[in-house]
């Protein structure tokens, strides 16, 4: 199996997109080959249905925005690279990498891309910002029917008054980073991709 | 810099498109192939890329060599860079940049090719280096000479990086795959290039040596991977270590989670309960492991010796059941309440022989019993308090996180990494109960109505809780009184009921007083955490009650057992005597052979201390079925009336009146507490006790955790514990000061029983101790001794502990004030730095506004390219709150360009728009964020 996605892949990708992304060599092999384990169809693109046969995606309430993140605006099906690219969100922050020069653009696992990614799963309507109505749905996706709606709503008013500093009744992502400021999210927002 | 990036993206999505087509026709292929053989996967592969290679070259070979060509100037580029520092560089490696990765690509292509047809690719392979040479850079010839060597370096590389996706061997040559190789030798040059240029670079002296320091120290640990041969083994092997060690640190941490017993169990409940609920069993836990240790103590050093090398059952009378008992001694009703054969064995304190030394070991029975029961004492004071000291410590750094409750526990509570539906379930639960918790907390906080009335209620309801403590300690006096009077009469005339008349009414309280409290606490609408820790207080205070009425009433059972004794102890003396003097008498000699009586018959006193060893072992087995029996009857069956009468009921049982019982936390936590102070005190004399409580805790764990999940429902107003348990933790605690007392008087004072326990014979049982010191111990040791508790070393000493005392408390006292300032400080500080961004904004407003209503009368009028150029934008930046656009790139753009226009009239702006810079990148990938992003601008650290 592994070989035949290490041969699939060829070596110019693997080398956009190790530089894309930062993933080692063996990383991306490893992550063709559960690439082309989930891809059912065997296209070579990834469906909103291969993720959501995902055990950890199925049974999380925000499954199906994580989902929605691995794809670009207005397309139901993902390649490889944009695989590849979603994933190197999640790369651990290595020590060498702090203290690059920062002018060499940030690399897609920094904190604030992390946060980026973060922010954007509220953000349903993509105006880089969380409104309340979009608080609403996400919690009501957590705590389903348990807690009555003017609970809810309540909790989502002191949420954004917790948050908002500017005034306009929502959370921009300034002010979500700022919210997470005391969150380790390098460490958290990090899976340890096997080398 | 948005623009450009989005260039940027632009081209990589155009790549990405080729490449996609390719992938595409490529797995297309194989599928097709797939589908029609399958066995002959070796060949496929080969075929697949050759027909991919071919495709490439015959069909698309212009396009490819164009896009080539497109790639390779960048590179190349990057290579003259890379290439010229390492030429500064003294160091003497050939550079593998990206270059060489390059080649390697071309390389590997006509690797495969040669593979499968060696007479076509020879041609190819000089066009390949004839192209190569055409875009002749610097490297030329260098390059070409690795070429050789690099063909065969690849094979290997090539090889082991197959080979370590196909097999999951853990090779050294895995473990360093070559694009770890290729990562690494990039940080190597690039740190050697610093140390190169250190010298030029703008920076202090410090940072340099930092800097220097750093990138020598990387280069030469990570030099060794470059080399060859043992370097690079050694390196190999280095990494591999580190991987494995890295690797097994985390197993044993999983390892060590799933080594604490009860975790799921209790996590599950926390899910379902609130942690409130879920701290009663984590407390429960901790006394389990105290209690396995008292046990490990007190079964390793005073049961099992005994057992082991002390005499046998029936050996001497005090192991023995006494002839006029040993009709019924067997007799389950008997056992049960520790009479007959448990009352002659181990289990309690009459049972242990007062030799000095018994066994092959020479083991010091008596004296080892009591430094045991002293012992114990000992060392729960120990782990109390540290835990204690702990728990405090824990608590507060929990405390400054008050900020963004909402917001944490809205974006951070959902663990991703839950794979498995039912912990999703728990987690759901609990995500709802913390909701719930922080809700009740909230509106506890916005909680504001009539003072006078609350308070005439509290008065009240303390009021009532006083008059029903006064009536339960009477009450439990009066019956105490009753036992008394009922313990001179004969025993056969009594009914059952009047034997346990004073465990059934001290029971009774305790199963009535409880909710009654609750109930009357209902007056006093407290926040539920306050409120359970009044309701603790209040029940421990009718408890303490209990037990020392209870105690009190042992202590006259203890005074007239003793002259009971001391009558018994001298008719065996005069017994004796006669004895002695009779059989001198008859037999006219003086030396009098020892009398020969069955151990059963002797007589003997009544030995108090087996007795209240016994009422203790009574006492706690009372409370464990009392107990039992109410989660039984009052929760198990309550929830099955309920659950099943509902069908047939004319009115809803679940939601109306019975309902289901809630888990009464605070009768748990001190049931808990006060039987642990049993324990406590009752081990001394019952040895078997603690043996006992450690079934009863693990029982209870399995049973109460059971309970709770299928009878009971979460509590109305969920709340959430203080993270510390330091609220049972100062019970305990009070709880344990209270039983050392009467053990430590009892040992102190009174003289033990004469002919049972390991005492007996001596005056007083610490004469154990003293003995020892005086006969076994160097007489220098002893002389310390005499010395040690002379008044005259001892006063000066417990006065210099109370100096220290007062020293230490004045400091933490100082300490937790430089806290609380500095907490103040922080506070102070963040909602200053709010206002001023509020400030800011609104101020920035305004001068927004009078910018757009003046755009042409500034001072430095606007260059009017500028403005042609994007017209738009002046409109944009008008309407910037209401406009959320899709032109975010050019409109953050122009943003600045205004901002440039402001900084002249504006003395200000430089300042509000100073640190920018630093932010742009966050800003910038993240498009238009007009209003807090410039708010931002000022206040926040950049981070």
């Amino acid at each position: 199996m592994g070989s035949r996605a290490s041969t699939l892949l060829r070596e110019e990708e693997i080398e956009e997109i190790k530089k894309e992304t930062g993933f080692s060599h063996s990383q991306i092999t490893r992550l063709y080959s559960r690439f082309t384990s989930l891809d059912k169809g065997e296209n070579g693109t990834l469906s909103r249905e291969d993720f959501q046969r995902i055990p950890e995606l199925a049974i999380n309430p925000l499954g199906d925005r994580i989902i929605n993140a691995f794809f670009p605006e207005s397309e139901d099906q993902v390649n490889f690279r944009g695989f590849m690219r979603t994933l190197a969100h999640f790369r651990p922050i290595e020590d060498n990498e702090k203290n690059k020069n920062p002018t060499a653009g940030e690399p897609l696992n920094s904190r604030t891309n992390k946060l980026l990614f973060a922010f954007r799963l509220y953000d349903l309507d993509r105006d880089d910002k969380i409104s309340r109505d979009e608080l609403l749905q996400v919690l009501r996706m957590m705590v389903g029917v348990n807690i009555s709606d003017e609970q809810l709503g309540s909790i989502a008013d002191r949420t954004i008054q917790e948050a908002d500093t500017n005034g306009d009744n929502s959370i921009s992502f300034n002010e979500f980073i700022k919210v997470l400021e005391k969150v380790d999210v390098e460490q958290k927002m990090s899976i340890r991709f096997l080398h | 810099m948005p623009p450009k990036k989005k260039s940027d993206l632009a081209i990589s999505v155009e790549e990405v498109g080729m490449e996609v087509d390719a992938t595409d026709s490529g797995s297309e292929d194989e599928a097709r192939r797939r589908s029609r053989n399958r066995r002959v996967k070796p060949q496929r592969k080969v075929k697949c890329v050759s027909d991919d290679d071919e495709d490439e070259e015959e069909d698309e070979a212009p396009r490819k060599r164009g896009r080539k060509k497109r790639a390779k100037p960048q590179d190349s580029d990057e290579d003259d860079e890379e290439d010229k520092r390492s030429v500064k560089n003294k160091g003497s490696k050939a550079p593998r940049s990206r270059a060489a990765k390059v080649e390697r690509e071309d390389d590997s292509e006509d690797e495969r090719e040669t593979k499968k047809k060696a007479g076509k690719a020879v041609p190819k392979k000089e066009k390949e280096e004839k192209n190569l040479e055409k875009k002749g850079n610097v490297k030329g010839k260098e390059e070409k000479e690795k070429d050789a060597e690099k063909n065969k370096k690849k094979k290997k590389g090539k090889l082991s990086s197959s080979s370590s996706d196909s097999s999951s061997s853990d090779s050294a040559e895995e473990s360093l795959s070559e694009g770890e190789i290729e990562a690494l030798k990039e940080q190597v040059e690039e740190k050697k290039q610093l140390i190169a240029t250190l010298r030029n670079k703008p920076w202090r002296m410090k940072r340099r040596l930092l800097m220097l320091k750093e990138a020598q120290d990387f280069v030469e640990k990570f030099e060794g991977a470059l080399g060859k041969g043992k370097g690079r083994k050694f390196y190999a092997f280095k990494v591999m270590m580190t991987k494995k060690l890295i690797k097994f640190k985390r197993d044993f941490e999983n390892f060590k989670t799933a080594c604490i017993p009860w975790e799921r169990k209790i996590k599950e409940v926390e899910s379902h309960f609130g942690s409130s609920v879920a701290s009663y069993f984590i407390f429960l836990r901790w006394m389990y492991t105290l209690n396995l240790v008292l046990f490990g103590f007190q079964f390793g050093l005073v049961v099992l010796p005994e057992i082991m090398m002390g005499l046998p059952y029936g050996s001497i009378p005090r192991k023995t059941v006494p002839r006029e008992e040993q009709a019924t001694a067997m007799d389950l009703s008997v056992l049960l309440d520790f009479g007959g054969y448990s009352q002659y064995s181990f289990l309690f304190y009459g049972y242990y022989n007062n030799e000095k030394m018994i066994g092959l070991l020479k083991f010091r029975l008596p004296l080892s019993y009591l430094l045991v029961g002293i012992g114990i004492f000992g060392y729960s004071l120990m782990v109390v308090i540290k835990s204690m000291a702990r728990n405090a410590n824990e608590g507060g750094d929990g405390s400054d996180e008050g900020d963004f409750i909402f917001s944490w526990k809205m974006f951070t509570s959902w663990d991703y990494l839950i794979g498995n539906p039912e912990t999703a379930d728990n987690k759901y639960a609990s995500i709802t109960t913390s909701f719930k918790e922080s809700i009740v907390d909230e509106q506890e906080n916005q909680k504001d109505e009539n003072i006078h009335l609350r308070r005439f209620l509290r008065v009240l309801a303390n009021f009532l809780i006083l008059w029903c403590l006064g009536g339960s300690g009477y009450l439990i006096y009066f019956v105490v009184k009753r036992g008394q009077m009922f313990a001179q009469m004969n025993k056969e005339d009594l009914t059952w009921f009047q034997k346990n008349e004073v465990e059934f009414v001290m029971s009774l309280l305790g199963l009535v007083c409880p909710p009654l409290f609750e109930t009357i606490a209902e007056l006093e609408d407290y926040h539920p955490r306050i409120a359970l820790k009044w309701q603790l207080g209040r029940i421990f205070a009718l408890f303490l009650g209990n037990l020392y009425t209870f105690l009190f009433a042992l202590f006259d059972d203890v005074n007239e057992k003793l002259q009971n004794e001391k009558l018994i102890k001298n008719a065996t003396e005069w017994a004796l005597q006669e004895y002695q003097a009779n059989y001198t008498a008859y037999f006219n000699t003086t030396a009098v052979p020892p009398q020969v009586v069955n151990p059963a018959d002797v007589i003997r006193g009544p030995c108090w201390e087996t007795a209240v060893g016994i009422e203790f072992m009574k006492l706690t087995v009372s409370d464990i079925q009392v107990a039992y029996l109410m989660i039984l009857i009052g929760d198990f069956g309550r929830a099955v009336l309920v659950r099943f009468l509902n069908y047939c009921w004319c009115w809803d049982l679940e939601a109306g009146f019975p309902s289901y019982a809630e888990f009464a936390i605070s009768d748990n936590v001190l049931g808990l507490v006060f039987n642990q102070g049993m324990i406590w005190m009752g081990a001394f004399y019952a040895p078997g006790l603690v043996g006992l409580n450690i079934l009863r805790l693990l029982s209870s764990m399995y049973y109460q955790s059971w309970a709770v999940m299928a009878c009971n429902i979460p509590h109305e107003r969920v709340f959430k514990a203080s993270r510390s348990n330091n609220f049972y933790m100062g019970l305990l605690l009070l709880v344990l000061f209270l039983s050392l007392l009467p053990v430590v008087y009892t040992i102190m004072t009174m003289s033990p029983s004469f002919d049972c326990g390991p005492f007996s014979g001596q005056d007083k049982m610490y004469n154990v101790v003293m003995d020892t010191i005086n006969q076994d111990l160097p007489s220098f040791i002893s002389n310390i001794f005499s010395y040690a508790t002379n008044p005259g070393v001892i006063m000066p000493a417990v006065l210099l502990m109370v100096l220290a005392i007062y020293y230490l408390n004045s400091v933490s006292k100082g300490y937790q004030q430089a806290n609380k300032d500095l907490k103040k400080k922080m506070q102070i500080a963040r909602d200053e730095e709010k206002n001023r961004r509020n400030n800011k904004d609104s101020t920035n407003q305004v001068m927004k506004d009078l910018e757009d209503l003046l755009p042409n009368k500034s001072l430095i009028p606007p260059p009017a390219e500028e403005e042609e150029e994007t017209p738009i934008d002046v409109v944009v930046s008008k309407g910037k709150k209401s406009l959320k656009t899709k032109q975010g790139a050019k409109q953050d753009g122009v943003n600045l360009e205004r901002d440039v226009s402001l900084a002249a009239p504006n003395p200000r702006a430089p300042v509000t728009h100073g640190p920018r810079p630093r932010e742009r990148p966050p800003v910038n990938t993240r498009g238009p964020l007009p209003g807090p992003g410039r708010g931002r601008g000022r206040g926040g650290p950049p981070r």
